[in-house]
């Protein structure tokens, strides 16, 4: 095991590494500078200003010193807000989008998980047909169009909730919801199509035949088994979920990361883009690394160190 | 059967989702429902006891996070907009743009123009208690110069305008060799370049405020990064910097002119889309909402619709190292097809107007009989299809070709995708000529700009002090945002002249000014200019005070308050 | 149940027939034709195909049934809402309609009118509630398009600066389509392609190229597609780039534990003991077994991509103006979805019918080709 997981670090080591050096020249092969009224000055008052930045180095020389610094947690300065950290403006802004990505994939899996169960249960019932459709059109919709419409007819028009801003916990009522909508589809489908498989399996038949009711049934023998599979799909809805945040966390105005990375893409401030793009990749691989430990714990048909 | 049914009922639902959309789909309420409305007739009248009663809270939106508090640094609207509500400068933007006092009283100029000696009240303190003096100005603007400060606005405010500032910040010259010193105390001299007529307006901006030497220099690196590590000296004071969320500015108690500031606490929220914003100005959560072109058609109805005017310009730059954009005739056609009235009221539809020269309506005035400068220069170009297709083709006859292809930089404004596919098919009305619009961030637009790597580009401009020079500087031979390979000698010394020998003449400098533009836009057709910006605002009828100001911040909050609400 | 005991005479012998045990009761079925069938039993996967061919045959033919043209602009008739003759009575009866308040009556229609520049002959105007108790409450029903004297009518209603929305949105739909078949198309070759020689190959080749997978799946495909595109020139096939660069591992992946777990199955072997030639076992069985889930692959893959166009519009990494696609009309229409729904409307429509069209479609032919859904 703890070679395993050993390996695995490496391997995460190699990949972050690899995306740093492959953000870097890409970032290099771009136009943009941290000069934001580059249009006002001459040529030798730019060189003056880039030298703070260490942009007038050769590009070998400033990637050495990106990844020492980088090694350090030093992720540089931002372009566009003078003087601040990445690495500060990164740790000022994750909060809110780790609550709501949290929230959203709380929210997400266990509403799914209901919607798969009932969908199962009811196997072609009418509950089984309005669960699925839900779950088809909250795959179906984007999820900045979901958004829109919440924020005008649920903030706005019903007034039940605050329509933006982030001031407590009923301001992340609604980017929630629209964030929660895309694993509750996913998570939904899933848990359907694992649950019908398992009731359709032997062990269930036995069980029933033995008397134990249909609910006891479902959530006795059932739901564990339907369980290990869906934790294979949690990496898939993570990386999901960043992405919504990106367009979520503009329309709510919620302080995030996703908000500030848009902004950065916009602006080209480097630093942050690379800064936040590091971070995904960590967060992604690191999400993954996990989810393969945890199916190795929880399925005891898999066991990998003992094994090998 | 199996799991088929669902998938019918999938579809009847979405047909019917899609009906329910279409016939609910133009109902549209206006903003006069909701709080707003019930306080809008409480108009002024009884209004004394009402702001007695009214909290002093001004809750507002910021469309982007500020990106510095550091005077030194700062170069967009945001960054300066809150440093000029906590930081007083020499002087202060007050009502019509007219410079009123702020921690100078007053000032003497020497007869040759160049000596200005500024006297500084002695009732001015920093929030830590300091007292504001004279060498605060001159450590700030030391600072703003110095190339390890690293700023952009330093230099560029001050080379050619403060004596050494050009050779102090190219690191040539010790910073102590810059043009201004502290007599004593409340005593400030300072050295020009050369005379300039719009000294007084310069120092009420931003990057003249002035620093406290002790904290900047205790702080170093952290300086202005937290509400914590800045200072003010101005009607507010930052008392909390949530970053990418908002910002807390309260009344300055120690401010030398708190009794004439009425409001207590300031609440600024970020917010990036229009839509937001309006939806939580229906809900009360703010005061002050901006609209874009489709909100204006909802909301003009409204009492609560005020349209802000505002001095900054846009146009289409034509790089002339283009072969067919080196023609002036060319160029003339493509100024003269565009509709600039189109723009305004159907795209922007925000109370923008068309510009038909480069220096902005409403913004300076002739010395003697105060008439605009707009109104005595006159339409420059006017929209004509007919005279451009035929200035087009004459175009194409002297540079013998029958199509043409040129690319365009589009804007990066909210309206920026709309805005470039209609001045595409605008121009493209010019028989063979095809536009290929790329859209770019500011950024790469500023760099393709200084590399002059563009055909066409849509491009902006906003003075940064109130004179005709602002604007019409640029465009010298070689200016560091001429930009278009534009070179003329009668316009550089048209201008030249101006800053020179006519500085102190100001009925001839501005008599040169207006022959310049017509040279600029009229005759050697430099740019196309496109439309005056405006911006349509929702205001609540209870915000009362708030001067807007054309240059530097974008309004003045330190005498407003609210009554009624 | 234990009472009950079966008497012996209720069992009857089968009479036995050695000629009819090795009969074939039913035709034999290829693969492909068995999987038909039972595709075609599935309604609503049968319903999927027929929503993608209309969307498909309206992308094609459908900007040539009316004579705008995709940049024709007119800004005299700038958002027109949606009208159909006879289709009045499900809202797209070229009206638009607003509810005005105010304290008066006067007040409320004054505003009204002033809402429609003030065209009064061409305004309906309701009163809701006529101001008595303090509040007046107008509805007024604007018709421009008798307003400017139009004859055409704009079934999908105009755009900001006057484009048809029916054009632009077929249009918008072509390149929608196209880009994610070509991205999908590209995913299938390279993805096939690596995952085939990857576990053909075996041995220190499949573990090479598998370490490369291993690294190249832990960069997040969202960061590498917004890179891509910030490098490269935005258009059609830098889109198309991105969307594959990282898009083909999954089909890589799968492609390969197919092969090499159908490799070394009982009925491969048997056949390959059997004698049946290479081409025979390629061709009648791992063909097959992995065409299958290259098709379900591709079929997720398609929606997919044209759901990740329209997110790279919405943050501003899209197509360059003024082409049309889905996502560019979709991210144009959004900024006026509180008053001008009917910009959005469309596009989005035709978005999540082609979702939900494709994820259909997808389940149907995974059910097909799944054998242990044979009856």
């Amino acid at each position: 095991m703890t070679r395993y997981i050993l390996q695995r670090l490496g391997y995460m080591l190699i990949t972050m590494f690899l995306i740093a050096t492959f953000t870097f020249f890409l970032m290099k092969l771009l136009p943009g500078s941290p000069l934001a009224a580059a249009d006002k000055l001459s040529e030798e008052q730019q060189a003056i200003v880039l030298e703070k930045y260490g942009l007038n180095d050769p590009v070998p020389v400033q990637y050495f010193n990106y990844m020492v610094n980088l090694a350090q947690g030093d992720l540089g300065i931002s372009f566009q807000f003078d003087n601040r950290e990445v690495t500060t403006i990164i740790l000022d802004r994750i909060g809110p989008s780790m609550q709501l990505g949290f929230q959203a994939m709380v929210i997400g899996t266990i509403l799914g998980m209901l919607l798969g169960l009932v969908s199962a249960i009811y196997h072609n019932g009418f509950l089984d047909y309005s669960s699925t459709f839900l779950a088809v059109v909250g795959q179906s919709i984007p999820s900045f169009v979901f958004a829109g419409i919440l924020q005008y007819y649920v903030g706005v028009r019903l007034g039940w909730f605050p329509v933006a801003l982030w001031e407590g916990w009923e301001y992340t009522v609604l980017p929630t919801i629209s964030l929660a909508i895309f694993p509750i589809a996913i998570a939904a489908r899933f848990m359907r199509t694992e649950m019908l498989e398992v009731l359709g399996s032997d062990y269930i038949t036995t069980a029933r035949a033995k008397g134990v009711n249909k609910f006891g049934v479902v959530f006795k023998h059932g739901l564990r088994n339907a369980l290990i599979p869906l934790i294979t799909v949690l990496g898939p809805l993570a990386i999901g979920l960043m992405t919504g945040t990106l367009v979520i966390e503009n329309i709510f105005a919620v302080p995030g990361i996703g908000e500030q990375f848009v902004k950065a893409i916009n602006t080209n401030d480097f630093p942050i883009i690379m800064g936040t793009t590091l971070l995904i990749a960590f967060l992604f691989i690191f999400i993954v690394l996990v989810i393969d430990l945890l199916y190795g714990v929880i399925d005891p048909r898999i066991r990998l160190a003992e094994g090998e | 059967m199996k799991k088929t049914n669902w998938y019918l009922l999938v579809l009847a639902l979405v047909l019917s989702l899609f009906l329910a959309a279409c016939s609910g789909g133009d109902d549209s309420e206006t903003g006069s429902e909701g709080e707003g409305t019930d306080t809008t007739e409480t108009d002024s009248e009884g209004s004394d006891e009402a702001s007695g009663d009214s909290e002093q809270v001004l809750n507002i939106m910021d469309s982007a996070e500020i990106p510095t508090m550091d005077a030194s640094l700062a170069t967009d609207a945001v960054a300066f907009q809150w440093l000029g509500s906590t930081t007083d400068g020499l002087y202060r933007l007050g009502e019509g743009a007219e410079p009123e006092p702020g921690i100078a009283t007053d000032h003497e100029v020497s007869e040759d123009a160049l000596t200005w000696t500024f006297n500084l009240r002695e009732d001015a303190v920093w929030s830590n208690g300091d007292p504001v003096t004279a060498n605060d100005f001159v450590y700030a603007w030391q600072r703003a110069v110095n190339p390890d400060t690293g700023s952009e606005y330093g230099p560029y405010m001050m080379n050619g305008v403060i004596l050494n500032a050009e050779a102090v910040s190219a690191g040539d010259m010790p910073v102590e060799e810059l043009g201004v010193t502290a007599v004593d105390d409340y005593t400030l001299e300072v050295q020009l370049e050369k005379p300039i007529p719009y000294f007084e307006s310069l120092t009420t901006f931003g990057t003249f405020l002035p620093l406290n030497q002790a904290f900047v220099e205790e702080q170093g690196d952290q300086y202005a990064l937290e509400a914590e590590t800045l200072l003010s000296n101005g009607p507010f004071v930052m008392t909390e910097w949530n970053h990418g969320e908002g910002w807390t500015l309260e009344k300055n108690q120690d401010y030398w002119d708190a009794e004439n500031v009425q409001l207590e606490e300031i609440n600024v929220r970020v917010v990036k889309e229009t839509a937001t914003g309006v939806n939580l100005y229906e809900t009360g959560e703010v005061d002050r909402a901006g609209l874009s072109a489709e909100f204006v058609d909802q909301y003009s109805s409204s009492d609560e619709y005020r349209i802000e005017e505002e001095p900054v310009l846009f146009y289409v730059k034509m790089n002339q190292e283009n072969e067919i954009l080196s023609n002036v005739n060319a160029r003339k056609a493509i100024q003269m097809v565009i509709d600039r009235q189109g723009i305004v009221d159907v795209i922007l539809n925000n109370g923008s107007l068309p510009s038909v020269g480069h220096i902005p309506a409403n913004f300076v005035s002739h010395p003697d009989s105060g008439e605009d400068f707009r109104e005595l220069s006159g339409d420059l170009i006017e929209t004509n299809v007919e005279e451009a297709q035929q200035l087009w083709s004459t175009a194409k006859e002297e540079l013998g070709i029958e199509e043409a292809e040129l690319g365009y930089l589009g804007g990066d404004s909210e309206v920026a995708q709309n805005m470039d596919a209609y001045i595409k098919d605008q121009l493209e009305q010019l028989e063979g000529l095809t536009v290929n619009v790329e859209s770019v961030p500011f950024q790469v637009r500023l760099d393709r700009d200084t590399a002059m790597d563009y055909d066409l580009q849509n491009s902006g401009w906003g003075p940064d002090y109130i004179d005709p020079n602002t604007f019409l500087n640029m465009f010298v031979t070689d200016g560091a945002n001429n930009k278009t390979g534009y070179a003329s000698e009668e316009y550089d010394s048209l201008i030249a002249e101006a800053n020179n020998e006519l500085a102190l003449e100001p009925v001839e400098r501005f008599e040169n000014f207006l022959e310049a533009e017509q040279l600029l836009i009229q005759d050697d057709a430099v740019i196309a200019p496109l439309y005056q910006r405006a911006s349509a605002q929702l205001w609540k009828p209870y915000v009362q005070g708030v001067i807007v100001n054309p240059m530097g911040p974008d309004y003045t909050y330190k005498y407003a308050y609210i009554e009624g609400k | 149940m234990d009472n009950y005991k079966p008497q012996k005479e209720l069992f009857v012998p089968v009479e036995r027939n050695e000629g009819e045990s090795e009969k074939i009761s039913r035709p034999s079925l290829s693969f492909w034709q068995d999987s038909f069938i039972r595709f075609r039993k599935n309604i609503g996967a049968m319903l999927g195909v027929f929503v993608l061919i209309v969307l498909i045959v309206m992308a094609i033919f459908g900007p040539m049934f009316n004579e705008y043209g995709e940049n024709d602009q007119d800004l005299s008739v700038a958002k027109m809402p949606p009208k159909i003759e006879g289709l009045g009575w499900i809202g797209m009866d070229g009206t638009l309609t607003t509810v005005q308040t105010a304290d008066t009556l006067e007040d409320a229609e004054r505003k009204a009118l002033m809402r429609f520049s003030n065209q009064e002959e061409f305004i309906d105007m309701t009163v809701l509630s006529n101001g008595a108790n303090g509040e007046a409450e107008v509805r007024a029903v604007y018709d421009p398009y008798a307003a400017k004297g139009l004859e055409e009518n704009f079934w999908f209603g105009t755009d900001g600066l006057g484009r048809d929305l029916w054009t632009r949105t077929w249009l918008g739909t072509r390149i929608s389509l196209f880009i994610a078949f070509l991205a999908a198309a590209i995913d299938l070759v390279i993805g096939v392609a690596y995952g085939g020689i990857s576990a053909y190959y075996g041995g220190r080749v499949d573990n090479y190229m598998q370490r490369i997978i291993e690294i190249l799946v832990g960069i997040p495909n969202l960061v590498v597609v917004i890179l891509m595109i910030l490098i490269l020139d935005p258009g059609i096939l830098s889109i198309v780039i991105a969307l594959t660069i990282t898009g083909w591992i999954s089909m890589a992946r799968i492609v390969r534990g197919q092969i090499l777990k159908l490799k070394n199955q009982e009925f491969v072997l048997a056949s390959r003991t059997l004698g049946a030639p290479d081409n025979r076992i390629l061709r009648r069985h791992l063909v097959p077994n992995v065409l299958g889930l290259i098709i379900i692959n591709t079929m997720f893959t398609i929606p997919s991509a044209i759901f990740f166009e329209a997110f790279l519009s919405f943050i501003g990494l899209g197509l360059p103006t003024p082409t049309a696609s889905l996502g560019t009309l979709i991210d144009d229409g959004f900024s006026s979805i509180q008053i001008y729904p009917h910009i959005l409307l469309f596009p989005a429509i035709v978005i999540s019918l082609i979702m939900i069209a494709f994820n259909i479609v997808a389940d149907g032919l995974r059910d097909a080709f799944d054998p242990k859904m044979r009856e």
